[in-house]
């Protein structure tokens, strides 16, 4: 097989590596749910609930730069975070249908951060495009499907800053001290293939 | 109805609510899966999750847009509406469907590569084991004197040296189970779409645009 080719077709054994890698991603988050709760009940009397989502929101959207971090293949930080929205929405997740939805909304954005560099870079500038992209994108969505955009302004950059510096510490800082172990370990299927 | 179809049905017109504002329509929605899931049979218990779950995050959504929004009133109704809308609407595909026949209507009715279809899905059937892993490398650890959290690279580690041990395993297990990646293949059970669906499809699409148009707030 040419090296091109190699890259971009996906094997059986990959697309089952990105779907474990999602779906555990959903399984550890599902202990943060009562934590999510937790928040928005707390927040709710001082009118601030939906900021809950915005702090959790680099948990929920971490299998995509992740998967993508560590499976150099166009597509896998898509699938990542769009088989983790499917998980949730068949395991009886919060969101019923806005839960596909919102795979679709983190996952292109999360893919996007790496498609821009042509799949040439997986490292910090890659991931943090990544990110960005993410928190640029799910946040235009939640100005329409959360009626963000009838906020007023200082509250809208908050909930912008909480978000961004959410998605930084999960999806850029913890994925990258995973992808360091991972590297120490020398065990990467994909680094050297 | 094919189960395709309905995901999709249900994503474009959860879609469509997302963009509109429109309280009436919502209600409708609502009330519409409402009877559609209370002929389905579940259990009283799934039924109860169903009407509370959503209730505190729509009840923020509320509170919020009331203290911070500018839009009133109306639109914090719309808002906590929506949401329930959105989860009725999806119980009526997740209650009714199940992930199999999805896999399956995908890959003969949407042309989805087979070993998407079958290698998703077979990992879908290790949800039960894949839980039980993650609780062994938290006890492991904790035997250790350490506590992993959520935010512990260590947890997510771990979980990927499973998951790529398991991948191989996996793959290994369906190709000796006689799967060919890429190589075409029949059908135990077929899934097609019928006129029927069509019919539904097309017809419930028509009925939200019609609603969406002569009902105004």
């Amino acid at each position: 097989m040419d090296k091109k080719k190699s890259r971009d077709t996906w094997s059986l054994r990959n697309i089952i590596l990105v779907a474990l890698i999602a779906i555990f991603c959903g399984v550890i988050f599902w202990g943060v749910d009562f934590i999510y709760n937790a928040l928005t009940a707390l927040l709710t009397p001082i009118g601030l609930g939906p900021a809950a989502n915005d702090i959790l929101m680099g948990l929920w959207t971490m299998a995509g730069p992740l998967a993508g971090y560590i499976i150099h293949k166009p597509g896998a930080a898509f699938l990542a975070e769009f088989l983790g929205s499917g998980v949730e929405a068949f395991l009886g997740g919060q969101w019923g249908a806005a839960t596909f939805i919102s795979g679709l909304v983190q996952g292109i954005p999360s893919e996007l951060g790496f498609a821009v560099t042509g799949y040439k870079r997986y490292d910090w500038v890659s991931l943090n495009l990544s990110i960005f992209f993410t928190v640029v994108i799910t946040f235009g969505w939640d100005m329409i499907r959360n009626g963000y955009s009838k906020y007023h302004f200082g509250l809208l950059i908050a909930l912008f800053v909480i978000r961004y510096v959410s998605t930084f510490i999960f999806g850029g800082l913890l994925t990258r001290a995973i992808s360091k172990m991972l590297d120490r370990s020398q065990i990467l299927p994909n680094t050297a293939a | 109805m094919n189960p395709g179809m309905k995901l999709f049905l249900v994503i474009l017109i959860a879609l469509e609510i997302s963009f509109t504002e429109n309280l009436v329509v919502n209600l409708i929605l609502i009330a519409v899966s409402f009877i559609y899931i209370i002929f389905q049979k579940i259990s009283f218990k799934a039924f109860l999750a169903l009407i509370f779950v959503p209730l505190l995050p729509a009840v923020a959504m509320f509170v919020s847009q009331l203290m911070y929004g500018t839009a009133g009133i109306g639109f914090a109704w719309i808002l906590f509406t929506r949401i329930y809308a959105y989860v009725f609407l999806g119980a009526t595909f997740t209650l009714t469907s199940n992930i199999t026949d999805l896999a399956l209507a995908l890959e003969q009715d949407f042309r989805l590569p087979s070993k998407f279809a079958y290698g998703v899905l077979a990992t879908f059937n290790l949800v039960p084991k894949i839980r039980q892993q993650v609780k062994i490398i938290k006890t492991s650890a904790l035997m250790r004197g350490e506590v992993l959290h959520v935010w512990s690279a260590k947890l997510y580690f771990k979980a990927i040296l499973s998951s790529i041990q398991w991948s191989q395993n996996l793959a290994e297990a369906m190709t000796s189970h006689g799967f060919v990646e890429d190589a075409p293949r029949t059908h135990y059970k077929v899934i097609k779409i019928t006129w029927q669906d069509w019919s539904l499809f097309i017809g419930s699409i028509v009925a939200v645009q019609l609603l969406l148009f002569f009902i105004r707030n």
